[in-house]
């Protein structure tokens, strides 16, 4: 791509903002064999150890939930549900290691089923599980892999706190945002930067106030430079973000029990006509900023937490 | 080279450059006075100390009016007999040990120019012997046994020098980062940025690299003026160098993300490291990432040939924090001889915010001798006193993990939120000892990086050392009265 740029005219790239780090390489260099609980896989050159993985039957599920593995999106190895032992390199996300020849892979040692299982147990913990009245009841990566694994009662419960639910996002006409339902697989945000190379979603916040919110700044669909491509809604493995039509698709045919009331709170349309073009560009708030003073208050009182216990 | 400290003039007021007041009221008089970094004792500043000929009198806690009537008295070129004076080689380019608290304990190499030597001194540096010229195959053989020194080093605890063969034959190498984002990376920066910048010159050497970037905070401008200053007087390196910084943020320091804020990028999460040797890279470009601390020793390794030595800070409980180096070796419980514990001693947390509680100091400073002891190796020993609950330190630690951590992996930012809620339930009886357990394990062996990988550190080690008195809370009760209201009295 950089053989093309000119003096003069910079990057496509320099305003795009993920707020994602820069992974290196995770694919093998060459073809490499290697053998998954038993079984001797050959792979091809640029392939992981999920490549491999997917192509035995192996002794036990790996979900490898965020993975997607097509179109150059991720792997982003956020969810760590690919966990499996090796003998050179011991536990290792199946996702983002490199295929190694002569690598011994084990999927149900115990270490690596306590690992799978715990993080898709934590992934639980932080998801709105009221498939009842979700659009992507059926369909949904989430749920199937939840089944796939016998989970029945998730260790640390789900996220059930109405209270700290973030209003659901139906301001767009076209693509309906739900965060409570938010697995941060990333997913979406490649799709919007690397594949359609729009620059609208990014990933912002640390730790628990972690989100994919937009480049711009904006707080709603509406307001962002989204193109409504649909890309994004495409790629999402939950009900996080699904066209607006479907997404009380699946709820259950009861009076008043809808998608948005199981939420309660909903960003909708300002119903002003945006016209034809989006919202130009070149807003997106690139350079790092100082650390605020929140940032800082939360940083430097290690021993002072609010509302310990 | 112009005039340098030790050899070059017979008398030296040293003061330090961090207290303005002290430094001009000595100014004023006809002495040589020369400005100098921290020594590490904060308890001692500001320290001035007064040299005549391999003798040294020292004035802790030195008001200026003092450093003034210090400054005019020895135009006579006698010392004052009455100050504190140690005994040294007349050409000691080193703090020399002294009866005074801590700066009597284990051995001053790698902070021995701190106090001593003027900060951004070429002559001084020269002085100690530095600006060593050797050959990349003499660098290679005197790192052999250095080990990455702290969270911020890409090979932590590991081999430094495997990465350097491989990146030797590498064609083209981008920099060698130093990360001195820790504390103690800032006080080596500040009071002895020649140390360290000697010590990146060396690895730049090796690998051919084209640049040395210093990472550094944003909070700690002292260092960030110091190396710029240090970095022009720096005689013929063999790289440039570029003082960049980064946000003060604990997370800031891991290394991934120190070459992710390098870079630029507005905000800062970890890079994925795949299994293996591969290196770290900087704009795409394999690079190296060594703590200051790492790069320090080995300027002294390859000067002296002297064994490794390890960089203890003490802090906590004490009436001031203190920062000592010791042999690896050496116990550290020798460190608390060089702090004031304020309520006895309890616990210590040791090796880093995520480090391991124990109640017992006895063990090496050496870091296989802290692994086993499944305690921190980054150098830290926080002192929690008797009447600390370890509950409550330890929730409110894993609190700090669940709120700063980068969001990126699910073990990290959701394990530390769902550890922070099981120790929170003990206080409504419901002690879960194995399911914390099972979670630190999964934290530990699933994170992208390290700051998942110690989050479930303290509670893991809370509860094997601390096991009854966690227990005793799930009961209701407190040991140390910390954590509950004052019981009702019922007749």
């Amino acid at each position: 791509m950089s053989s093309q740029h000119t003096q003069d005219v910079p990057p496509l790239t320099e305003t795009i903002a993920p707020g994602t780090a820069t992974d290196p390489d995770v694919t093998s260099t060459e073809t490499e064999t290697i053998t998954v609980d038993g079984t001797e896989v050959t792979v091809a050159a640029g392939s992981t150890l999920l490549d491999a993985v997917e192509a035995v039957d192996t002794d036990d599920q790996v979900a490898a939930l965020c993975h997607y593995g097509r179109e150059d999106i991720g792997p982003r190895s956020t969810c760590r549900t690919c966990m499996v032992d090796t003998d050179a390199h011991g536990l290792v996300p199946a996702c983002s290691t490199p295929a190694e020849d002569g690598l011994v892979v084990d999927t149900d040692t115990e270490t690596a089923t306590e690992a799978r299982d715990v993080n898709l147990d934590l992934v639980l913990s932080n998801h709105n599980l009221r498939c009842t009245t979700c659009g992507k009841n059926g369909r949904c990566e989430l749920q199937d892999a939840a089944i796939d694994n016998g989970v029945e009662e998730p260790r640390y419960g789900v996220f059930d706190d109405r209270g700290a639910y973030e209003p659901i996002d139906d301001s767009s006409s076209f693509i309906q945002i739900d965060r409570n339902k938010c697995i941060l697989c990333n997913r979406c945000v490649e799709a919007c930067n690397d594949v359609q190379v729009e620059g609208v979603l990014r990933v912002e916040g640390t730790g628990a106030d972690t989100r994919i919110g937009f480049q711009s700044g904006v707080e709603t669909m509406e307001e962002s430079t989204c193109v409504s491509c649909g890309h994004c809604a495409t790629v999402c493995p939950t009900g996080s973000l699904v066209e607006t039509d479907i997404a009380d698709a699946a709820t259950i045919q009861l009076p008043g029990f809808t998608q948005k009331n199981s939420i309660g709170k909903t960003y909708e349309s300002s119903t002003t006509s945006k016209g034809p073009m989006t919202p130009k560009k070149g807003e997106e708030r690139t350079e790092r900023e100082q650390s605020t003073e929140t940032e800082r208050a939360r940083e430097s009182t290690v021993d002072e937490r609010e509302g310990w216990p | 080279m112009p005039p340098n400290n030790i050899t070059d003039h017979r008398v030296v007021v040293r003061v330090p450059s961090d207290s303005d007041d002290v430094r001009t009221a000595a100014s004023e008089g006809d002495a040589n006075v020369v400005a100098v970094g921290r020594t590490g004792i904060p308890d001692l500043e500001p320290l001035v100390t007064v040299t005549i000929e391999g003798r040294t009198a020292l004035y802790p806690n030195c008001p200026p009016d003092q450093a003034a009537d210090i400054a005019t008295d020895i135009t006579d070129g006698t010392l004052d007999e009455g100050a504190a004076v140690i005994e040294h080689d007349p050409d000691a380019a080193s703090f020399p040990a002294a009866a005074v608290r801590g700066l009597d304990l284990g051995t001053r190499r790698v902070l021995g120019g701190c106090g001593w030597r003027r900060p951004a001194s070429a002559a001084d540096h020269e002085a100690e012997g530095g600006f060593v010229d050797v050959s990349p195959n003499d660098v290679l053989d005197a790192a052999e046994t250095l080990r990455g020194r702290g969270w911020g080093d890409w090979r932590h605890d590991d081999r430094v020098a495997d990465d350097w063969r491989r990146l030797r034959d590498d064609e083209h190498t981008a920099a060698v980062v130093v990360n001195a984002h820790a504390a103690v990376d800032g006080l080596l920066l500040e009071s002895a940025p020649l140390e360290v910048l000697e010590g990146a010159q060396l690895a730049a050497q090796v690998v051919g690299a084209e640049k040395v970037v210093v990472y550094v905070s944003e909070d700690d401008e002292r260092a960030v003026t110091r190396t710029r200053k240090a970095a022009d007087a720096y005689p013929d390196p063999v790289a440039p160098v570029d003082v960049v910084t980064g946000p003060s943020a604990y997370r800031a320091a891991e290394p991934t993300m120190v070459l992710e804020a390098i870079e630029g990028n507005h905000r800062l999460e970890a890079r994925l490291r795949p299994p293996g040797s591969s290196a770290p890279t900087l704009h795409e470009t394999p690079a190296l990432v060594h703590t200051a601390r790492t790069l320090a020793q080995l300027a002294v390794a390859v000067r002296t040939g002297t064994p490794p030595t390890r960089l203890v800070t003490v802090s906590g409980d004490v009436e001031s924090p203190a920062t000592v180096e010791l042999p690896e070796s050496d116990r550290l419980a020798d460190a608390l001889a060089a702090v004031t514990l304020v309520d006895g001693f309890k616990a210590a947390c040791v090796g880093g915010r995520f480090g391991g509680l124990t109640p017992s100091l006895d063990v090496a400073a050496d870091p296989d001798a802290l692994a086993d002891a499944d305690l921190g190796t980054e150098g830290t020993v926080e002192v929690l006193g008797e009447t600390r609950c370890v509950l409550e330190f330890v929730g409110k630690r894993t609190q700090f993990a669940a709120e700063t951590n980068c969001g990126r992996c699910v073990p990290c930012r959701e394990g530390s939120t769902q550890l922070t809620e099981l120790l929170r339930d003990v206080y409504d009886g419901d002690y879960d000892a194995e399911g914390i357990e099972e979670l630190t394990r999964v934290m530990d062996a699933s994170s992208v990086c390290e700051f998942g990988v110690v989050a479930g550190r303290p509670a893991r080690t809370t509860l094997d050392a601390f096991d009854a008195e966690v227990a005793a809370h799930a009961d209701g009760r407190c040991p140390t009265g910390t954590c509950f209201d004052a019981p009702e009295v019922t007749h």
